[in-house]
C-alpha cells in the first residue's frame, strides 16, 4: 500500500494515457475511488486510511484535474460508481463540486446508473439531497451485519440500526435505487445467528422496498489486520462445512424472496442488477478516477499509483495523469482468462461462439475445450441452448475452482 | 622437497634393484578401509613423510579430486600416485592406488586391488572393523594381496587400539600383535608404516610374456585431455607413440602422452613391467574405455587378455525428469539432456535413454551401480550440469523369462508384460553385511526377517559387536533399509552388500490408479506377500501428498485388475471467493493463478493435480 512510485515505461513513469489518449476509446464507464474512512475496517483491504489531515479538499482538487484530462477517452457515460474507503465521508459542499465537475466533463445524457457507497453512520439527509440533485440514481449502503457483536469482529463500528436510518434517508430524498451489502462466515458466527442476521435484513429490505443485495461470505484478503489475526491464532475461521451452510442458505433465502443470483454473491429482483459491476464482469471499457481506481481499456489494465500523497503528486505534475501500478498491456491470452473468470461469474455465462472466437483453435483436442468438458460431465457447468455456458447449480461453490482450472488449461503445455 | 626424477623402463643394466634411482624396487599398494576410518588422511600422511608434498599440501586431501567426494568424505575415483623413498639405502617407488570406498563401485575396487601386491588394511581404533572393511579385505584376499594392518586414529581419547587389533585377527584372522598403530594426524607409527611397506610387501610378479599387457584400473576424463587412463604394467612396455589396442572393446588408439602423478603429474617416455601410471591417447569418451580392460601393442599383440574383466552391470535404475519451477517454467529436458552427456563422459558406469512418462513428461531412464551411485548420479547433475530434477523412486533389475525362453532383463516396472506372458519372475539377491551392536541384534534380526531376508551367519566380534550375514532381495535394501538399520542401532551399524545372483520370486507388478487412471510412474514390482501392505502404504502417502480436490479422489493399488487397497480423497466442499473486487481484474486473476499453480511443482493427471513430491511416495511405504 506504501508504493511510492508507479512503474516506468522506457524510463517515463507510465500513467493512464498509455490506454486512454486513442481516438478509438470509447468508455461508458467510470469509476471514482474516494479513499477516506474514519476507521479502517479489520477485513477491508481496498486502499482507505483515516484522514486526520483533512485533505478532502485537495482531493477534490486533484480529483477535477484526473477527471479533465481523462474526459476526452468517455463516450456517453452509461454508468458512474464512486467507491472506498468511505464516499459518504466527504462533505457535501466536496460533492457539490465534485457532482459538479462530473456533469461538466462529461456526457451524461444516457447515465443509466450512478451508484454511491455509503457508510450507514455517515448519510445524512442533507448529504442524500445533494447526491440526489447531482444526478446519483443509486446507493449501496455497507450494513454487513445487523449482530453488533459480528460487527466489531469485522472492527466496523457503526450502530446497526443507522442502517435503516440511512437507507430512509435516501429513499426520502429520491434515490430509489438502493443496495445493502451483508457478510458472512464472521468468525464466532453460527449458522442459525446468519439466519437470524439474514432474516433481520430481509425484512428491511421488504420494508424499504429494496430491489439490490450483496451477500458474501468474508475473505481473508492477504495484509488485512484479519488475516494477520487468522496467522496469528487470535480468530479462528469458521469451518468449512458451516460456511457451506450458510451460503446455501443465502442462497435459497434470497432466492425465495425474488432476489435472482446474477454474480456468485450478487442479488437482484429482476431489472434491478447494478449495470456498472456488469460492465466490469463484461469486460467492457471503463475509466478510473482517484487513488488505487483500476481501469480498463483497449485492452489496457491499470491501477492508479495507490497513496493518496503519490496520486496527487503525479496529478498535479502530468497534466492530470495519475502514476499507475499493476500495467497490463494488451495480451490476447491473459484477456481470454479474464472472460473467462469473470464471466463464469456471472448468471449469464459466457458465450461459447465468443470464447471460441476468442481462443482460436477449440477442437475436440483443445486443453480448454477438454476442461469444459469435464466440467459439464462433473455437473459444474451447463451449456444452455443459447449456446452459453455457465455454471450449473453444483457448479456455484466451485466457482474458482473451475475458472482456475479452465484459466490453466489456457497455458501452453510442454 | 625433493628432486623427483621421472624414472626411464627399468633396465638391468643399471645393477642391482634399489642401487639407485634410476633402478628402484617398486611397492604396488591400496590403502582399504571403511569410510571415514581415514584413509584418505593417511595417504596424505605417507606422501608428505616421503616428501612428495609438502605439509600445507597435506592438508588438503589430494588423493581425491573432486568436491563431491571431500564432501561426502568418500572416493569416487582412483587414482595413482608414485613416491620415491630411500629406505636402508635402497632406493623405492611406492604406488599408491587409490580406491573408491563404497560397494557400489566393488567391480573398480576389484581391478584397482589387481594392480597391487599388497595392500594397507586402516581400522579407525575408536570404531573398530566395520562391513565395509570386511568386504574390501575379502576382496584383496581374493587378489592374494599382502596385508598390513594399521589401528587408526590412536591420537584420539577413545581410542582402543588393542581391542581393535583383537577384532582384526578374530574376524579377519590377521595377527593382533603384527597391527602397526598409527595417528595419522600426529605422524605417529608412520615411519613404522612405511618401513613395513617396503620389507614385507611384494615386488611386482615376473612378466609371464613379452609381449605388453597393461591393466586399466581407472580412468577420468579431463576436459583438455580428453580421458585419462590408469594403467599398472604387467607384461613389456608401453611408450609414448606406440599403437595399441584395447583387448576387450577392440579399440585402437596411438599413446601421445604417459606419465606418473608424483602427486603432480610428470611425464615419462616409457612406461615397463610392474610401474603404474597414467596414459593419454586421445580418447574422447569415458564410455570408450572400460576398466579392467587389458592394453596391448597393436602390432605385436599378447595372446590373451589379463584376466577378470566384466561389463559394468546397472543394478538400480530410476528416472530423471527437469523439474518446473514455481513460476511454472521448467528447465527443460534439452537443458537435462546435456548435462546428462557432460556426465556421462565423467562416467561410463551410469547409463541412460530418453523416456517420456504420461505423469513427468519427457525426461531419462537411469541405471547405476548402486544406491550411492544414484545419490551422487543426481547430486552431480544439479552441481555441475546446474539443472534440478525430479528423481522418482528407484527400482532394481528384474530377469524375466517369457514363455518363448528367452530371458530379457525388466528394469522399469511399467514394461513388465502380462504374466500370461512370461514363466517366471526373477529378482536380483545380495549378500548383506552387517556390523552392529549387539544389543540391537533382535530388532535387526526382526528388520532383516520383514525385508524377506534370509539369515546365513553371525560371528561375535567382540561382546559388544556382531557382525552378521544375510541374503535379501536387493529391492529390499533400496527403500529405506539402510536408515532403518541407522535408526534401530543409533547410528552404529555399517551395511556392505555385493549381488550374488537372481532368483525366482512370486513378484507382482502392482499399479496405482488415481481418479480411475493408471499412474505407470507409480507402478512397482513387489513380493505378493508384502505387495498388499506396500500398496495401502503408498495409498496412504498418496492421500497426504495430494491436495483435496472438489471431487472426492478414489486411489486404488491393483494386482492384475484385483484391486488390493483402496482410498480416497475427500472433495472440497467451497472454493469461491464472494467478495465483488471492484475493477481490479489482474490481481483477482492473479489469484487464481495462483490458486491453479499452487506453491508445489504440479503434474496432472486426468484432471487431478499431483505434486511432484507424489512420485517419490513409493520410495518410503514402510510405515
Amino acid at each position: 500500500m506504501n508504493q511510492t512510485t508507479g512503474i516506468t515505461v522506457g524510463g517515463q513513469r507510465a500513467d493512464a494515457r498509455i490506454a486512454l489518449t486513442s481516438p478509438d476509446v470509447d468508455a461508458r464507464s467510470l469509476y471514482v475511488h474516494v479513499p477516506f474512512c474514519f476507521h479502517k475496517c479489520h477485513y477491508c483491504d481496498f486502499y482507505s486510511f483515516v484522514d486526520s489531515r483533512d485533505r478532502q479538499a485537495e482531493f477534490v482538487q486533484a480529483l477535477e484535474v484526473e477527471l479533465k484530462a481523462m474526459s476526452p477517452a468517455a463516450g456517453r457515460l452509461q454508468t458512474i460508481f464512486v467507491g472506498g474507503g468511505t464516499p459518504s465521508l466527504l462533505r457535501p459542499e466536496l460533492w457539490r463540486r465534485l457532482l459538479q465537475t462530473l456533469g461538466d466533463r462529461f456526457d451524461l445524457s444516457q447515465l443509466a446508473e450512478f451508484t454511491v457507497e455509503c457508510n450507514p453512520e455517515t448519510v445524512t439527509r442533507e448529504l442524500a439531497e445533494v447526491l440526489r440533485e447531482g444526478g446519483v440514481t443509486r446507493a449501496s449502503v455497507g450494513a454487513q451485519s445487523f449482530d453488533a457483536r459480528h460487527l466489531k469482529t469485522l472492527e466496523r463500528w457503526h450502530d446497526p440500526a443507522n442502517v435503516e436510518r440511512s437507507l430512509e434517508f435516501l429513499r426520502d430524498a429520491g434515490i430509489a435505487r438502493r443496495s445493502v451489502d451483508l457478510i458472512f462466515g464472521i468468525p464466532g458466527q453460527t449458522l442459525a445467528e446468519w439466519e437470524a442476521d439474514l432474516d433481520t435484513a430481509l425484512g428491511l429490505l421488504d420494508g424499504e422496498g429494496i430491489e439490490h443485495v450483496s451477500a458474501y461470505a468474508l475473505t481473508y484478503e492477504q495484509g488485512t489486520a484479519m488475516t494477520k489475526k487468522l496467522e496469528l491464532g487470535r480468530l479462528d475461521a469458521i469451518d468449512e462445512d458451516t460456511e457451506v451452510g450458510m451460503q446455501l442458505l443465502t442462497w435459497s433465502k434470497l432466492a425465495e424472496r425474488g432476489f435472482g443470483r446474477y454474480e456468485v454473491s450478487n442479488f437482484a429482483r429482476a431489472g434491478a442488477e447494478c449495470l456498472h459491476n456488469l460492465a466490469y464482469w463484461r469486460q467492457e471499457q471503463w475509466l478510473a478516477a482517484g487513488p488505487s481506481a483500476s481501469g480498463h481499456a483497449r485492452g489496457f489494465r491499470w491501477k492508479n499509483v495507490p497513496r493518496l500523497t503519490d496520486w496527487m503528486e503525479s496529478v498535479r505534475t502530468s497534466d492530470g495523469w495519475s502514476s499507475v501500478v499493476d500495467l497490463e498491456t494488451p495480451n490476447a491470452p491473459r484477456a481470454l482468462a479474464e472472460r473467462i473468470m469473470t464471466g463464469l461469474r456471472l448468471r449469464e455465462g459466457l458465450d461459447l461462439n465468443a470464447l471460441q472466437e476468442q481462443a482460436g483453435t477449440f477442437g475436440a483436442g483443445d486443453p480448454l475445450r477438454r476442461e469444459i468438458d469435464r466440467f459439464v460431465q462433473s455437473g459444474d457447468l451447463e451449456i444452455a441452448a443459447d449456446a452459453r455456458l455457465r455454471l450449473a447449480e453444483r457448479g456455484w461453490l466451485f466457482a474458482d475452482g473451475i475458472a482456475a482450472a479452465l484459466m490453466g488449461s489456457l497455458s501452453p503445455r510442454p | 622437497m625433493a628432486e623427483i626424477k621421472p624414472i626411464l623402463a627399468l633396465d638391468p643394466t643399471l645393477g642391482e634393484e634399489g642401487s639407485c634411482p634410476e633402478n628402484p624396487v617398486i611397492r604396488n599398494f591400496s590403502i582399504i578401509a571403511h569410510i571415514d576410518h581415514g584413509k584418505s588422511t593417511l595417504s596424505d600422511r605417507l606422501l608428505q613423510s616421503t616428501n612428495a608434498i609438502t605439509e600445507r599440501e597435506a592438508r588438503e586431501q589430494i588423493l581425491d579430486s573432486m568436491d563431491l567426494e571431500r564432501e561426502r568424505g568418500i572416493t569416487i575415483k582412483a587414482s595413482a600416485v608414485s613416491v620415491r623413498h630411500v629406505h636402508n639405502g635402497k632406493h623405492y617407488l611406492l604406488n599408491f592406488i587409490d580406491t573408491p570406498g563404497h560397494v557400489d563401485f566393488s567391480y573398480e575396487v576389484s581391478r584397482a586391488l589387481t594392480a597391487c601386491e599388497g595392500a594397507v588394511l586402516v581400522v579407525d581404533s575408536t570404531q573398530g572393523v566395520e562391513a565395509q572393511t570386511v568386504a574390501n579385505t575379502y576382496l584383496a584376499v581374493n587378489n592374494n594381496l599382502e596385508i598390513i594392518t594399521v589401528i587408526n586414529k590412536i591420537d584420539l581419547p577413545a581410542a582402543e587400539p588393542d581391542e581393535r587389533a583383537m577384532e582384526v585377527e578374530q574376524v579377519l584372522g590377521f595377527p593382533a600383535e603384527e597391527a602397526i598403530f598409527v595417528s595419522a594426524k600426529s605422524g605417529q607409527g608412520i615411519p613404522e608404516l612405511l618401513e613395513r611397506i617396503c620389507e614385507v610387501l611384494p615386488s611386482p610378479r615376473e612378466q609371464q610374456t613379452k609381449r605388453t599387457r597393461a591393466l586399466i584400473f581407472d580412468s577420468h576424463y579431463d576436459d583438455y585431455r580428453g580421458v585419462v587412463v590408469y594403467i599398472r604394467m604387467f607384461d613389456g612396455k608401453l611408450s609414448v607413440g606406440d599403437k595399441v589396442r584395447m583387448m576387450g572393446t577392440g579399440r585402437t588408439y596411438t599413446v601421445t602422452e604417459l606419465g606418473k602423478y608424483t602427486p603432480k603429474p610428470q611425464k615419462v617416455t616409457t612406461l615397463g613391467p610392474g610401474e603404474t601410471g597414467y596414459l593419454i591417447a586421445n580418447i574422447k569418451a569415458l564410455a570408450d574405455v572400460r576398466v579392467g580392460d587389458t592394453i596391448t601393442q597393436e602390432l605385436e599383440p599378447a595372446e590373451k587378455a589379463l584376466p577378470g574383466y566384466e561389463e559394468p552391470r546397472q543394478m538400480v535404475f530410476c528416472d530423471f525428469y527437469p523439474a518446473t519451477t514455481e513460476d511454472g517454467k521448467g528447465q527443460n529436458f534439452e537443458d537435462l539432456r546435456e548435462a546428462m552427456e557432460k556426465l556421462a563422459l565423467n562416467d561410463a558406469s551410469f547409463t541412460y535413454h530418453a523416456v517420456h512418462s504420461e505423469a513427468l513428461g519427457f525426461g531419462f531412464r537411469c541405471g547405476f551401480l548402486g544406491l550411492l551411485h544414484m545419490d551422487i548420479i543426481q547430486e552431480r547433475l544439479e552441481r555441475e550440469g546446474g539443472v534440478e530434477v525430479v528423481q522418482t523412486a528407484p527400482n532394481v533389475t528384474y530377469e524375466l523369462l517369457k514363455r518363448d525362453k528367452e530371458l530379457v532383463e525388466i528394469s522399469n516396472p511399467a514394461d513388465l508384460p502380462d504374466p500370461s506372458l512370461w514363466l517366471e519372475l526373477r529378482e536380483p539377491i545380495v549378500r548383506v553385511e552387517l556390523m552392529i551392536n549387539t544389543d540391537s541384534v533382535g530388532d535387526i534380526m526382526a528388520l532383516c526377517l520383514s525385508r524377506r531376508g534370509e539369515f546365513k551367519s553371525q560371528q561375535a566380534v567382540s561382546e559388544m559387536r556382531q557382525f552378521m550375514t544375510w541374503e535379501m532381495p536387493l529391492a529390499e535394501i533400496i527403500y529405506d533399509f539402510y536408515d532403518k538399520l541407522k535408526s534401530i542401532t543409533r547410528g552404529y551399524a555399517t551395511m556392505d552388500y555385493e549381488i550374488i545372483g537372481f532368483r525366482k520370486e512370486n513378484l507382482s507388478k502392482v499399479d496405482i490408479l488415481i481418479n480411475g487412471e493408471i499412474v505407470e510412474a507409480l507402478s512397482f514390482i513387489s513380493h505378493r506377500d508384502t505387495a498388499d501392505k506396500r500398496g495401502r502404504a503408498l495409498l496412504n502417502k498418496l492421500k497426504k501428498q495430494i491436495d483435496r480436490h472438489q471431487f472426492e479422489i478414489p486411489l486404488q493399488a491393483i494386482i492384475g485388475g484385483k484391486i488390493i487397497a483402496r482410498e480416497s480423497i475427500k472433495g472440497v466442499r467451497k472454493n469461491v471467493t464472494a467478495k465483488c473486487y471492484g475493477g481490479d481484474v489482474s490481481r483477482k486473476r492473479k489469484l487464481l493463478e495462483k490458486q491453479k499453480k499452487g506453491k508445489k511443482k504440479m503434474k496432472s493427471i486426468g484432471s487431478v493435480n499431483i505434486p511432484q513430491e507424489a512420485f517419490m511416495a513409493v520410495l518410503d511405504t514402510s510405515e
